[in-house]
């Protein structure tokens, strides 16, 4: 059994990615052996996350980390049970308590020096079943502490010699027999050896690169190796700081997003309410009208549900089109609802500040561009009769040429600004320049205008949706409303995946966590950060 | 005295060549309606509005020379505005522009917008023979 356990161990050896086989076969095992044990501990499933995928370092690397999350996890779990029994099964499970038990600060690498290793080679008939010892662990520490440098200084070397390997091996073997606690292990080891549990004093001789490899021949000082397995660890100590705070800032600020909206509403309603002071930048009527699009895009997200049930469920058309009736209905709401704020504070609409920022791309006078939602349209709404085709075309051009139009009126009315505002001489400050006051009540009446022109620009998008409705069928028209529902909720989704992309450097390849967040949190925004370009 | 004031009158309406003058007799109303059903399409503006602009160019760039009545270059420009908004509805604060066509009222802006959005402005533009293609 140890031959054979032997020559799998070789071949792992042989290659890293050999190797990760038979960790994974290895830790498979290990798992069956927990179940079987009927030990209800979490290090299987910690060994089941960290299935190595990348170069060995990096895994055998994340490996600790995994393991030391195994261990801090079971702390406390140690089953002295389970070292019982003589059959591998149970071996392997005791092997698993054993890495559950470590303290996770026991991070060394026990490896097998090699006056050590000559010692155990003695000792090699030792019993490998008695693992009656539960105070074994504490007993195999320092001896793991002992074997540690060498072990760590011929995993640094990460250069396996199957040869000089098996012999580690097999004295690594008899070292395991050595330790009381762990001596129920060693048939097992060979099979956890690529599991490295840290905590396993043999197990870290494989995972050093299958068995304590070192230079051959050459002893390696202790001191040194001691000194380098201490680095490492501390390294290993700072990354996962590194990563806990990194995780910590993540969280935080989603919390504080979800604090601001929750302030600026309730500021809002006590605005409403007269009692406290207006708000910071946003006007009162502003964080109304954001709360209320707010409410508006839930509502939105909810209709657009409706519809694509009632479009897969094949409904008739008389119930589509009640929906798709509410959904028409749904949008001239909001068009009140930015009329009605385009009389107090139409800048709060034409520059954007309640939508996201990819929406913000294409903000044309406050809101879409009809003529682009409809070229989007076309290509959605196939098939069209030859009807259906003219009317929409006609539509476009008319959309067309009402933009021109308006955005022909618009340049006038910014010439016509600038020359009032720029009235005069501008080398003189303000109120030292001649009817400064009337220059600015000119102005004044300009820019009022302003307002005209979004509720026009509102005024056209109104009236495009609407003759839209007229032209389609219901079913059509139902999946028109769908694509214009998800064409906004994908922008949303983008501008969230933007602000929250990974800036820093730092967050590399290192941890695997960050990038998985970053996703559920945009999996968690939608619901929060809901702004359309409508 | 009455020949005399009529004398006068004429003689100063003879002597005033601004048709202004001559339709003090009519109504702002009827005086919008004439001048409305004198050209195929007529827009009633003011020489600084914004807003005329763009409709200005929205009729030009459908191929069709509005017959343009500057309200502010108007002595009348006043009643004008009041009839307007009268017709109109008076809701916004700028009345102009106002857009005839063949002598019937189209509306302020958003009627103009939403008639050409939904197709029925260039059919009637065509019947007012403002646009021949």
């Amino acid at each position: 059994m140890v031959q054979g356990e032997e020559s799998s161990w070789r071949m792992a050896a042989s290659t890293h990615h050999e190797r990760a086989i038979p960790l994974n076969q290895a830790l498979a095992y290990g798992v069956q052996a927990h179940a079987s044990a009927s030990v209800a501990a979490t290090p299987p499933a910690s060994f089941l996350d960290f299935q190595p995928a990348a170069a060995a370092a990096a895994y055998f690397g994340e490996l600790e980390e995994a393991l030391i999350h195994g261990a801090a996890n079971a702390a406390g779990v140690v089953d002295p049970g389970m070292i019982r029994g003589g059959d591998v099964h149970t071996k392997s499970a005791a092997t698993a308590g054993y890495l559950a038990a470590r303290p996770p600060t026991l991070e060394i690498f026990p490896s097998w020096p090699t006056r050590q290793q000559q010692q155990l080679h003695s000792g090699n008939s030792q019993s490998v079943g008695s693992t009656t010892d539960s105070s074994s662990a504490q007993n195999t520490m320092p001896q793991m502490e002992l074997v540690s440098p060498a072990s760590i200084r011929a995993s640094s070397e990460q250069q396996q010699q199957p040869q000089p390997g098996q012999e580690v091996m097999m004295v690594t073997t008899d070292d395991y027999s050595y330790k009381p606690g762990l001596a129920a292990a060693s048939p097992s080891f060979q099979q956890h050896q690529l599991q490295q549990q840290p905590l396993h004093g043999g197990g870290d001789h494989d995972k050093r690169k299958l068995g304590s490899t070192r230079k051959e021949g050459k002893l390696v000082d202790a001191k040194t190796e001691r000194r380098l397995a201490q680095n490492r660890e501390a390294a290993r100590k700072s990354r996962l700081r590194k990563k806990a705070y990194v995780q910590n800032l993540e969280t935080s600020r989603v919390r504080l997003q979800q604090i601001e909206q929750e302030l600026q509403r309730a500021r809002s309603q006590g605005l409403l309410l007269g009692g406290c002071s207006a708000a910071g930048d946003t006007s009162s009527g502003a964080a109304v009208f954001d709360m209320e699009y707010a409410r508006w895009l839930d509502d939105d997200s909810k209709r657009l549900t409706e519809l694509r049930g009632g479009l897969q469920a094949h409904l008739l058309d008389t119930n589509l089109g009640l929906i798709v009736e509410e959904c028409m209905q749904h949008y001239d709401e909001l068009f009140q609802l930015k009329a009605s704020l385009a009389r107090s504070d139409v800048f709060h609409l034409l520059t954007g500040t309640w939508a996201t920022p990819a929406e913000r791309c294409f903000l044309w006078m406050g809101g879409f561009r009809p003529s682009d939602l409809l070229k989007i349209l076309i290509q959605q709404l196939d098939p069209l009769t030859e009807q259906q085709m003219l009317g929409i075309y006609n539509l476009q051009q008319s959309s067309e040429q009402a933009e021109e139009a308006l955005g022909q009126g618009l340049q006038q009315l910014h010439q016509s600004l600038a020359d009032t505002v720029a009235a005069g001489t501008l080398n003189n400050d303000g109120p030292g320049v001649p009817n400064y006051m009337s220059l600015m009540a000119i102005a004044l009446d300009k820019l009022a205008n302003l307002e005209s022109f979004y509720q026009q620009a509102d005024n056209l998008r109104q009236q495009t949706l609407h003759q839209l409705h007229r032209i389609l069928t219901t079913r059509q028209a139902a999946r028109c409303f769908l694509s214009i529902g998800e064409y906004y909720r994908r922008l949303r989704a983008l501008s969230n995946l933007w602000s929250s992309r990974p800036c820093e450097s730092f967050i590399g390849t290192e941890s695997v966590s960050p990038p998985g967040t970053e996703l559920q949190t945009m999996h968690h925004q939608p619901q929060q950060n809901q702004y359309s370009g409508f | 005295m009455q020949y005399g004031a009529a004398a006068a009158e004429q003689a100063w309406t003879a002597y005033m060549p601004m048709p202004a003058m001559a339709a003090a007799a009519e109504t702002a109303a009827e005086r919008v309606e004439r001048v409305a059903s004198e050209s195929a399409v007529v827009v009633f503006s003011v020489s600084s509005c914004c807003m005329c602009h763009a409709v200005k160019r929205l009729f030009c760039g459908l191929g069709v020379s509005p017959a343009v009545h500057e309200l502010d270059l108007d002595p009348c420009g006043r009643d004008i505005e009041r009839a307007l908004s009268h017709l109109v509805g008076g809701g916004a604060a700028p009345v102009v522009p106002v857009v005839f066509i063949g002598g019937k009222l189209v509306g302020a802006m958003d009627r103009v917008m939403a008639a050409h959005i939904n197709g029925s402005l260039v059919p009637l533009l065509k019947e007012a023979g403002a646009l021949w293609l």
